[in-house]
């Protein structure tokens, strides 16, 4: 068995004593883990209560709590917190916790670096949120920053130093997360016997390494233009603000990807598990990963229809983006046959997990909408868009998120939450989350523009509603807290090592908690033990 | 055995510092091209 090769134990031997040696100076795998979790929870929270902010001031028609330049600046810092401080995080979190119990490595391939990492990233957000109380205040020209109106603050300085920082971060992880599942596998865990999730993570990492670099060099010209006289993005010195666009959604449409796949890989995980078979279409499910990444790459113009792209562009990146549909559907496809005729059970992580399937699916097919150029000149810039990507972030990625936090939370804390709370933190989450957002397609296609805090009266019932599903969904993720804090400090309920009785994998066969170091030996592998053993079948 | 074990591990921690530097190097060419590129437009 793979678990002989391990500690047989349940306590954190070799963890430091002290709270600063073992939790600033790490470089432990699962302590790094942990704290990119539990920063990207808190900034889930600030993000959030910017939303909280954003739906209150849209309640009614009229100014009604705060002035529009603040509103301007909680609709860019919503973005940015929530993008680049709670979803990416979350994901890198999960990947640092589970990549090395996954493919049998003792750690992560470069743990100072890990740690370098993590810390790099609470500096980046002070220093991003701390332009709130500045004089002239914090970026206001929402998080995809275009020229010229992100350059007419005053923070811009400070704002691009944090995305420098934290792109830095990003890559740094992404290069860790890449040097060990090429290098630091245990013997006999082949490429195609990797768990979904880890495949997915491999695909990111190598996203996110070719695309940051172009943020971080997007950015650095918008700071040439502003402090140094240059003039890449400004018209009169013969520059061209549209190029900056392009640049940005080089970056920012794969930037939507690193933020889905890894949720792909989660969702693949979980829902084998409690149907109780393997994953249907096992290699098709990494090719589709594999190609949506790949066309990730050639579709960033469906953000900027309506800039007035020549007809050839138009028409290449309408047929180019519909295309991602074709492995998106495989995936929908594979999970839905993954579950038919399993076992299932509906534990909150299976819950979590065809919530995503169904409700993801709703975002997909109103981006496919977005994707025809010519009907896009109507949703352009409209709660149509902030509908779809809603969808697709808050049902897709965090609802993904939360499934692996229910999914995995057992092996982390040693006990389990309480099923009851875990259902009820559902339940509560996916009917408020519709109701927050599926009106605002209604919004959308009715012509509310987004990013304004004062609408006409015509749009004052789907706003109400909208703003009471944003409140009640904001207070059901303080149920979420609960349910992790009392899971991990008071519950009583001891989690056996594999957790789940259909749960397979080398993470399932170690102790719950997981020891503090782990396959020091490398594991002996047996392929009826893996998620994905025997995938000829 | 674990003297073994150890120097294999030692081997595979080498191959992925080289990895790293790759992945790394390709980083900092694309940030490097994405502004060359801009110079150039």
């Amino acid at each position: 068995m793979a678990h002989a090769a391990t500690h047989d134990h349940h306590d954190h031997h070799g963890a430091p004593k002290g709270f600063f040696q073992r939790w600033v100076m790490s470089t432990n795998h699962k302590d790094i883990g942990t704290l990119y979790l539990i920063f990207s929870l808190t900034m889930f929270f600030i993000g959030g209560a910017f939303a909280m902010v954003i739906r209150a001031e849209l309640f009614k028609p009229g100014m009604q709590l705060v002035q529009p330049y603040f509103f301007n600046e909680m609709t860019t810092m919503h973005a940015l917190v929530m993008i680049f401080g709670a979803i990416m995080p979350s994901f890198v979190g999960l990947a640092n916790w589970m990549i090395p119990l996954m493919v049998g490595a003792p750690d992560m391939a470069l743990p100072r670096m890990n740690n370098l990492s993590f810390w790099i990233m609470p500096f980046a957000f002070l220093l991003l949120l701390s332009t709130l109380f500045m004089p002239g205040g914090g970026p206001a020209g929402g998080w995809t920053m275009y020229p010229p109106l992100s350059l007419q603050g005053e923070s811009v300085a400070y704002v691009i130093f944090a995305v420098h920082l934290m792109g830095i971060s990003s890559i740094m992880g992404a290069i860790n997360i890449i040097a060990t599942i090429l290098n630091m596998r245990a013997p006999g865990m082949d490429l195609l016997k990797m768990p979904v999730f880890v495949w997915s993570w491999l695909i990111t990492a190598f996203l996110l390494i070719a695309v940051m670099p172009v943020l971080a060099g997007a950015v650095t010209m918008l700071l040439t233009d502003k402090y140094f006289g240059t003039n890449f993005f400004n018209a009169a010195g013969g520059g061209d603000p549209v190029l900056f666009q392009h640049i940005f959604w080089f970056f920012g449409h794969p930037e939507v990807y690193i933020m889905i796949l890894p949720a792909f890989g989660i969702i693949s995980e979980i829902i084998p598990t409690f149907a109780r078979k393997p994953i249907f279409g096992y290699r098709a499910m990494v090719f589709a990963i594999a190609s949506i990444a790949f066309l990730s790459f050639i579709v960033w113009a469906h953000h900027m229809f309506a800039v007035g792209l020549p007809m050839g562009a138009e028409i290449f990146f309408m047929y180019a983006t519909m295309l991602i549909a074709v492995p998106t559907g495989v995936k929908v496809f594979n999970w839905v046959s993954t579950m038919w005729g399993g076992s299932m059970t509906f534990e909150t992580p299976m819950l979590f997990s065809i919530a995503f399937v169904i409700l993801f699916t709703i975002g997909g097919f109103s981006g496919l909408m977005l994707a025809l150029a010519p009907a896009d000149f109507q949703y352009h810039d409209t709660y149509f868009v902030v509908a779809h990507f809603h969808y697709v972030l808050v049902t897709g990625a965090a609802f993904s998120i939360m499934a692996a936090a229910y999914y995995w939370l057992p092996k982390w804390s040693g006990n389990m939450y309480s099923e009851t709370w875990g259902k009820i933190h559902f339940w509560s989450s996916v009917i408020s989350v519709n109701v927050l957002f599926f009106p605002q397609h209604f919004l959308g296609l009715a012509g509310m523009p987004r990013r304004i805090p004062d609408y006409n009266v015509a749009f004052a019932n789907f706003n109400m509603i909208s703003s009471i599903g944003g409140f009640w969904f904001g207070a059901s993720q303080l149920i979420f807290l609960g349910v992790v804090i009392h899971c991990v400090f008071f519950s009583k309920k001891k989690a056996a090592d594999r957790s789940w009785e259909g749960a397979k994998g080398l993470e399932w066969t170690v102790p719950s908690p997981a020891p503090f170091h782990t396959f020091d030996v490398p594991p002996v592998i047996h392929d009826d033990e893996l998620a994905h053993g025997n995938t000829e079948h | 055995m674990q003297g073994t074990t150890d120097i294999a591990f030692e081997a595979r921690r080498k191959r992925a510092r080289r990895t790293a530097l790759i992945a790394g190097g390709f980083a900092v060419a694309v940030f490097v091209l994405s502004i060359v590129q801009m110079l150039k437009a």
